[in-house]
């Protein structure tokens, strides 16, 4: 099963506005989908330009999925959805 | 190439045990207008804050007369005439060593007291090419030595109170009975260079000067001061920020990163993104090293490229630490990794993109961002000023 991808934006925007948080992600992961997410730190998304997004902190899924103002819940919360839905 | 030549001063001090201050004192002055580097190592009579007032008096009078080019004995004169008596020894003393070098000609010593200059070629010793002894009518019994040396890239001179010499002395250590004397000294450093022949004048110092103090570990039984000055061409780093105005520079600008890993900061995520693309490559971020980061965004590696940090709040810290001078050790990751390479390199040339980040204007970002330039006019004053280093900057 491919893992689902994570990233998370630590450009300066993001970062202060929130994504310090998200830097323990991975070790708050549950057991039962640790194996299951590849966590990776990015310099910048440039999401931060797009006013339509949402708003900083943004976190990326498999490439694609963006998720603007990112907490740590809403990240785990979506994780799991996302291990579920590929199982 | 002579022209090219950075001169490394950089010295290490301790204090006597028990002494609220240090009976040594080190100036040093980098006049750019004249490409000259001056320096002044005093130690004055006795220990503790009065030896520091005339060690102190001594180096402020001596690069001042340097500066004005005096004539050398007038010069002594005024500074052993100026010097306050001591109430206990009836005399007013302190020992010496002044380093005078212009760019292109010969360096001038000249010393009064103090341990004999060390001038070293790789390992081998370098003698002077003019020796001189003079006597001033007014102090007969002190003797000031005028020397001058012809440098090359690679030398260094080394100049010492005599805490680093006498060093041991009388503390019953069969190896020491004279103290580690010169001799001691200079194999110690000969040692250090063979091992490492690159090692800066900030390391040769500061080994130097640990050595000594530490042949008597319980105490230190004088005030130890150690100068090393290190002819060198320039170890050049680049710290490129911010993306340029115009996106057709991209290209242009990511080749100014092509010095080596080690030479290059790339500050900011998106001037990390234009490098990705232009230069191929994926910073790598380590996630367990984010968790340590100190409360600044981490730092990563584009490979082959260079070092990958935040922009503008790491570049803040940095520009706060350089102003305080303070250590990098004990900074968040990413502003000790900064600091670091900007402490081991003499030319530093910043790269700064000019485009303005919308994202910095949301008004939710609760802290004031500088604006990035004069974030680098600071960085350069802190820099040329409280470390002696060659600052460009360059505007895309």
């Amino acid at each position: 099963m491919e893992k689902v991808k994570v990233e998370i934006c630590c450009g300066t925007a993001c970062y202060i506005l929130g994504a310090s948080r998200l830097v323990d992600l991975e070790a708050e992961l549950p057991e039962e989908i640790r194996g299951k997410v590849e966590i990776e730190a990015r310099p910048c998304l440039n999401f931060c330009e797009k006013e339509q997004l949402g708003g900083a902190p943004y976190v990326r899924f498999n490439g694609t999925e963006v998720m603007a103002q990112a907490t740590p819940e809403s990240v785990l919360q979506r994780l799991q959805e996302l291990c579920g839905e590929a199982e | 190439m002579i022209d090219d030549l950075f001169i490394e001063m950089e010295a290490t001090q301790f204090t006597k045990t028990g002494q609220a201050a240090c009976g040594d004192d080190v100036q040093l002055l980098t006049i750019d207008k004249e490409n000259r580097s001056l320096a002044a190592l005093s130690d004055g009579l006795g220990s503790g804050v009065k030896a520091h007032v005339l060690a102190n008096m001594t180096t402020t009078m001596a690069l001042r007369f340097m500066q004005s080019n005096l004539d050398l004995l007038q010069s002594v004169e005024i500074i052993m005439d100026s010097l306050p008596v001591c109430e206990v020894r009836k005399i007013s003393y302190s020992t010496f060593s002044f380093f005078d070098y212009r760019l292109g000609g010969r360096a001038r010593i000249i010393e009064m007291g103090n341990p004999a200059y060390v001038h070293l070629r790789g390992v081998a010793e370098v003698p002077p090419v003019k020796d001189r002894t003079v006597v001033s009518e007014h102090w007969p019994d002190r003797e000031v030595r005028e020397v001058e040396v012809d440098v090359e890239p690679g030398d260094r001179i080394i100049l010492c109170s005599d805490g680093v010499t006498q060093s041991g002395l009388g503390a019953g250590l069969p190896a020491y009975k004279f103290g580690w004397r010169r001799s001691g000294m200079l194999s110690f450093a000969q040692e250090q260079i063979a091992n490492e022949p690159d090692i800066s004048a900030a390391d040769l110092a500061r080994r130097i000067a640990c050595f000594a103090k530490n042949i008597t570990p319980e105490a230190c039984k004088d005030d130890i001061s150690c100068l090393v000055i290190y002819f060198r061409h320039p170890r050049v780093m680049r710290i490129l920020t911010g993306p340029p105005y115009y996106k057709e520079h991209d290209a242009e600008y990511a080749r100014q990163a092509s010095l080596g890993e080690d030479h290059v900061v790339i500050c900011g995520g998106t001037t990390a993104n234009i490098l990705e693309r232009e230069l191929g490559g994926r910073v790598k971020i380590d996630l367990k090293a984010m968790r340590n980061a100190g409360g600044l965004p981490p730092s990563g590696l584009l490979p082959g490229v260079g070092l990958c940090t935040e922009g503008i709040l790491t570049l803040s810290h940095v520009c706060k630490a350089l102003e305080e001078k303070q250590n990098p050790v004990g900074q968040p990751m990413a502003a000790r990794q900064i600091l670091e390479r900007l402490l081991t390199h003499d030319r530093i040339e910043f790269i700064i993109g000019t485009k303005v980040n919308e994202s910095h204007q949301d008004p939710n970002i609760p802290q004031d961002l500088e604006l990035r330039r004069s974030v680098f006019r600071r960085m350069q004053t802190a820099l040329e000023k409280n470390y002696r280093k060659i600052v460009t900057v360059n505007y895309y």
